[in-house]
């Protein structure tokens, strides 16, 4: 094989790849910097630039200073309690939606495609939508303002897409081996649990990023449906962005966000190889 | 002995603890409890109403406030969410036309004999007085008062300028504007980007040309005031203001030019009392720049009220009921706000408080004596940018068409004035 390393095409790939990498990271950039540079030093010069000197306190201020209101504990209790949301709702949704796009895949009933249909149309429901009628069922079933309310909401809601994804990976399974295994007198979950489950791995990764994201980065749910201190980092975020009389804490808020972001970033930097494979999977059969 | 005296310790401990909760039940049905939720949060909003609960606590009241960072609609979900859950809160962060729209939705709490007590009605501006109390009976109490159209001068601009006079009308503006510009001034007006911003220039504008038209074209909504000369005349104004400012702002905050303002590459900033405080804030000095009453055509100044309130919820328990009426009574005593204003930089509600003293800035004296002048002359009018004119939707409908205006500069001041007409026929 020739060695292509410097043909022309090549450089021209790697310079548009290198432009537009730095085009994306540019507002990172802007927030790792701004995170070492103190309000004082960002009000009076400008929003970009380098920092005078490296002032680490805006990470403390943002983990364990900052007030909302009478509570001064930073970021550090909403972490907590997203991450209490998060966890659950994506084990949740990822393991429901795994057996329902199963369903709806490799057991053929009347109506399957309807139903499937059904649960992706959530998929276009915006959220404010259904705000209300959430309102109503939290409240039927006595789960407002409890975290457990927001877990039963993002495992609900983000059963249209984990059934979506897992449905379009599941068709590319072969109907023999299922048929196979029912001969051998493997039932709905023994076939889920032994076959399926097995072969899933880059669609559950895929979910699992998915669904941690989404859940993480919610505000709507999280500020509306919890109550003073069981308040999603999201909300912290909000708060400390949201003053009229302030000057914005634009040191201590790229802290903060440089800190809420690290759990979703860990999921990719951990699953992200199998991110794309996975969304790849059922598409290209 | 030891295990006797740790027995009967331990006895007495029981009995104490046995008879604790019993004595606690026994008081909290006499104490005062309020559920609050509000937006403030953060920073100096945040201090303030931490400390208005420092002082609820203080006589006596269980304080539990929840804020709702964000901004009104978030708010609003949540007060949604908690009235249809059956659970409003005894008292919630709630301002303009709001009080009257939401006051249909779950009952609140008739402030009258309250408010008679305190003399607060008085005291009180008018216009925002019949705010708070939709269907004739107070429901809602003011808590603050902010002007959405005060003029920061930046001193060095006006060194550039060779001016020292503090322009009084809108011809005096732009005078000012044009000798800043020749005189080295990159951009004579500092502004920001986002929603507010177009929409406090367009009402700063049309009020200063006349409080009259104001009045009725957006807070009444007339259509004949609302197809008037004042409109186009105001568009007009806001475009040479839109040709002053450095159009490379983007959805950026006010803030963000304020190191222009003062360097004296940006000349003049049409904003609410509020900036004084994140001008401190930044760490500038107060010699750098001046606060004036926003241009009036007329001499007298106009005043655009900004003002945030608390609304009370009907609630049957009795510890909620002796909370709401404890927390009136604090929001309409005058050391009250006074302590909550000199922490937020707004200025009083009660037009009876006395700011010469220690701890008030020379822009709130100047505020709170526009408004008292602003009263009298009756020129003091509801803000539409900050959503006290109209609700939501309305105010979102006429900021639309500002903000076009202010962005896209094909649009002629007629056509503006035709749309805005438009808009708001849409919208009612």
């Amino acid at each position: 094989m020739p060695d292509r390393s410097f043909a022309p095409t090549r450089i021209l790939i790697y310079l548009a790849v290198f432009l537009i990498a730095a085009a994306w990271l540019a507002p990172l950039v802007v927030v790792v910097l701004n995170s070492l540079r103190t309000n004082e030093e960002i009000a009076q010069g400008s929003m970009i630039g380098w920092p005078q000197h490296l002032s680490w306190s805006n990470y403390a201020a943002a983990w364990s200073g900052f007030c909302v209101a009478e509570t001064c504990a930073g970021i550090r209790p909403y972490m907590l309690n997203s991450a209490l949301v998060t966890i659950p709702a994506t084990i949740f949704s990822t393991l429901l939606g795994a057996i329902a796009g199963y369903a709806v895949s490799l057991w053929r009933f009347r109506g399957d495609n309807w139903i499937y249909g059904i649960v992706t149309l959530g998929l276009f429901l915006p959220q404010q939508m259904r705000l209300l009628p959430w309102t109503i069922v939290l409240r039927d079933i006595g789960l407002i303002n409890t975290l457990t309310g927001l877990v039963l909401i993002h495992t609900i809601q983000g059963l249209s897409f984990t059934t979506l994804f897992c449905r379009n990976y599941y068709v590319a399974i072969p109907h023999e081996l299922i048929r196979a295994a029912r001969i051998d007198g493997a039932g709905f979950f023994r076939i889920f649990w032994r076959i399926i489950l097995p072969l899933s791995g880059p669609i559950l990764i895929v979910t699992v990023i998915w669904q941690f994201t989404h859940i993480w980065n919610e505000f709507l749910y999280g500020v509306t449906f919890t109550t003073g201190q069981q308040q999603p980092v999201t909300a912290a975020l909000i708060a400390l962005s949201a003053a009229v009389a302030d000057i914005p804490q634009h040191g201590v808020q790229s802290a903060a966000v440089i800190i809420a972001a690290l759990p979703t970033l860990l999921i990719y930097l951990l699953g992200g190889k199998y991110f794309v494979r996975g969304l790849t999977a059922g598409a290209v059969k | 002995m030891p295990i006797t005296t740790t027995r009967r310790r331990l006895l007495a401990g029981s009995a104490a603890a046995l008879a604790f909760p019993h004595l606690a039940r026994a008081q909290g049905a006499a104490k005062p409890r309020l559920t609050a939720i509000s937006q403030w949060s953060a920073g100096s909003d945040g201090a303030a109403i931490t400390a208005l609960g420092k002082k609820f606590e203080e006589k006596g009241g269980v304080w539990q406030h929840s804020p709702v960072p964000g901004f009104t609609t978030e708010m609003m979900n949540k007060l949604r969410a908690q009235i249809m859950a059956g659970d409003p809160p005894a008292c919630s962060q709630l301002k303009g036309p709001e009080i009257a729209a939401w006051s249909k939705i779950a009952p609140t709490v008739n402030l009258d004999a309250l408010v008679a007590a305190a003399g607060y009605e008085k005291v009180v501006a008018p216009d925002l007085a019949k705010l708070h109390k939709p269907g004739g009976k107070w429901i809602a109490l003011p808590l603050q008062i902010y002007s959405t159209n005060m003029l920061f001068l930046s001193k060095r601009a006006m060194d550039k300028a060779k001016a020292d006079k503090v322009p009084v009308t809108w011809a005096d503006f732009n005078d000012l504007a044009e000798k800043m510009k020749a005189g080295g001034v990159a951009s004579p007006i500092a502004n920001g980007g986002t929603r507010p911003d177009d929409g406090q220039k367009f009402e700063a504008a049309l009020a200063g040309i006349s409080p009259l038209a104001y009045r009725a074209a957006i807070m009444n909504l007339e259509k004949k005031a609302l197809e008037g000369p004042e409109i186009k005349a105001a568009f007009a104004q806001v475009r040479k203001i839109a040709d002053w400012m450095d159009p490379n702002v983007g959805a950026q905050h006010f803030s963000t030019n304020l190191k222009r303002f003062i360097d004296g590459d940006m000349g003049m900033m049409i904003m609410g009392g509020w900036a004084q405080g994140v001008l401190r804030n930044a760490g500038f000095k107060l010699e750098d720049f001046m606060i004036a009453p926003g241009p009036s055509d007329n001499g007298k100044p106009v005043f655009l009220l900004n003002a945030d309130a608390f609304i009370f919820w009907q609630r049957k328990e009795a510890d909620l009921q002796a909370g709401q009426t404890l927390m009136a009574q604090l929001v309409m005593d005058p050391a009250i706000q006074t302590m909550y204003s000199q922490i937020t930089g707004s200025i009083p509600v009660r037009t009876d408080v006395d700011l010469s003293g220690e701890g008030w800035s020379e822009g709130q004296r100047t505020t709170s004596k526009a408004l008292k002048e602003a009263i009298a002359s009756n020129q003091a009018v509801l803000s539409m940018a900050h959503n006290m004119a109209q609700e939501n939707g309305m105010t979102a409908a006429m900021i639309d068409v500002i903000t076009e205006y202010v962005k896209n500069k094909t649009i002629k001041p007629e056509q503006a004035a035709t749309r805005l007409a438009e808009a708001v026929e849409g919208a009612r």
